[in-house]
């Protein structure tokens, strides 16, 4: 399970050396403008614009898949439902189920969108170091508690799926096949009861240590964002794409009969 | 379950967005320096244990656990999934950024009911007493997000009925599965380590 998403965030690119601050922001209007679109084709261009800023993040292609692949599976089944569950009229049957073709027309838009979307998202949090995106967020007026839990929760992920890791094999070891019966389910609440415990004293020593060591509910990092112009050039550049598909989605010749949705 | 990107109105993702900010606001409120590891750690695992799978005859299922974070650490719960849910957008790509807003209504939500739930404990002295509230806790806690999800889908459009419907009836046995694993967990707690539940004070003044 691919869990950091910034182990290729040393990799030189143009979005790398974007000041995180700015990325954050205007990919963020980006993503948002293409999570409202209601037309195919402009959902097929979000795709194909998210393919070329993935293509210049120039982040490896099996961390991109493998990254992608669990997405695709939670999507899958809005291509089994919808098709056969749209109300109204159907084109034609297969198995005596109803087939519509705007039920298809809506699970393929959810599904360009979604997929756009996920794939910005890696280009963002894949090309910068995950503490530095996080202190970026902090600069974007993100409450500094909220980004203090973040890196901790990060930071513990780890550790703890490693201690998971290490406590299933034993039980492998002592004989456990997990079932579907009640005392299976029951050692999972034991399994993760002594996970919980294990994790939690383990934090508090690490708490007790960062205390001593002058911790104040600040994380201070060798680290000082600077934006120059060509920082704002990329961020113009994107937002001005955010307000094209926006455009072309609501007032361009692509919205005749999209009615019936929202 | 998740609510995927892509699927919601601009107004649905703003009722998400403003209902968590409210939420986030009020079950922060008053939070201690000293409070921050802890949440962290809650979430993180909440995070890495909805990756263990419990089978289910040929299939198999992943663990929600909203309910326990709610046993686990009372009204602070909803922040912690809230941040459990952001990490998974960013790093999975599970739900996704948009939908940030209404899946941490939906599933932190869920952990706020089941902390109510698991308060009522007190009011009654049996020897099983953890373990059946936990498991309420982690029952209602279930099938309170899939409700939130289903009208969520059902507000959207007449195209999602059968999809909600769908979802809803997946989140049964869900539900069974859940309340097993927070009750058994629940009382392991009470045994093991009982400061770790939420709501324990209350417990010693009283008696």
């Amino acid at each position: 399970m691919a869990l950091d998403i910034d182990r290729y965030a040393h990799t030189a690119s143009p979005l790398q050396r974007w000041d995180p601050r700015v990325k954050i922001f205007s990919m963020g209007l980006l993503i948002l403008s293409i999570a409202l679109l209601k037309t195919i084709p402009m959902a097929v261009s979000a795709l194909l614009l998210a393919l070329v800023i993935l293509g210049v993040s120039a982040l490896p292609r099996h961390f991109l898949v493998h990254g992608l692949s669990f997405v695709l599976v939670f999507l899958i089944p809005f291509f089994l439902i919808m098709p056969f569950t749209y109300p109204g009229e159907a084109a034609f049957s297969i198995l005596g189920l109803p087939f519509a073709w705007e039920g298809l027309r809506l699970a393929s838009l959810i599904f360009l969108k979604a997929l756009a979307i996920v794939m910005i998202t890696f280009a963002i949090f894949g090309s910068s170091r995950f503490d530095i995106s996080m202190l970026a967020l902090q600069h974007l007026k993100c409450p500094k508690v909220v980004v203090q839990m973040l890196l901790f929760t990060y930071r513990y992920t780890f550790v703890f799926l490693d201690e998971m890791r290490r406590m299933h094999t034993s039980m492998r070891a002592r004989g456990f096949v997990a079932r579907t019966d009640l005392k299976t389910l029951r050692i999972f609440g034991h399994f993760i009861g002594t996970l919980l415990v294990r994790s939690f004293e383990r934090t508090e020593r690490v708490y007790k240590a960062m205390l001593s060591k002058g911790y104040q509910g600040e994380l201070h990092l060798l680290v000082t964002f600077q934006s120059a112009g060509s920082d704002y050039i990329k961020a113009f550049v994107i937002i001005s794409i955010a307000m094209i598909i926006m455009y072309g989605d609501l007032g361009g010749g692509l919205h005749t009969a999209e009615q019936g949705w929202y | 379950m998740h609510i995927s990107e892509g699927i919601l109105s601009a107004p649905a993702l703003t009722v998400g967005f403003a209902g968590t900010a409210v939420l986030a606001a009020a079950t922060m409120r008053n939070l201690d320096m000293e409070e921050v590891p802890k949440i962290s750690v809650i979430t993180a695992v909440f995070f890495i244990t909805s990756l263990i799978k419990v089978p289910l005859g040929p299939a198999s299922i992943h663990l929600i656990l909203n309910g326990l974070v709610g046993v686990v650490l009372g009204w602070r719960a909803f922040p912690a999934i809230m941040l459990g849910i952001i990490l998974q957008a960013i790093i999975f790509g599970h739900g996704g950024v948009t939908v940030i807003g209404i899946n941490s209504l939906m599933l932190g939500g869920g952990g706020l009911i089941a902390y109510l739930v698991w308060q009522q404990r007190h009011r009654f002295a049996f020897k099983k007493r953890e373990f059946v509230f936990g498991a309420l806790a982690g029952a209602l806690a279930t099938i309170s997000s899939g409700i939130v999800l289903a009208i969520a889908l059902v507000t959207t459009g007449e195209a999602f009925h059968a999809i909600a419907a769908t979802v809803l009836a997946a989140h049964l046995p869900i539900m069974l599965i859940e309340a097993a694993v927070v009750g058994a967990c629940a009382e392991f707690l009470q045994k093991v380590k009982p400061d770790i539940l939420a709501g324990q004070q209350a417990v010693k003044k009283a008696g």
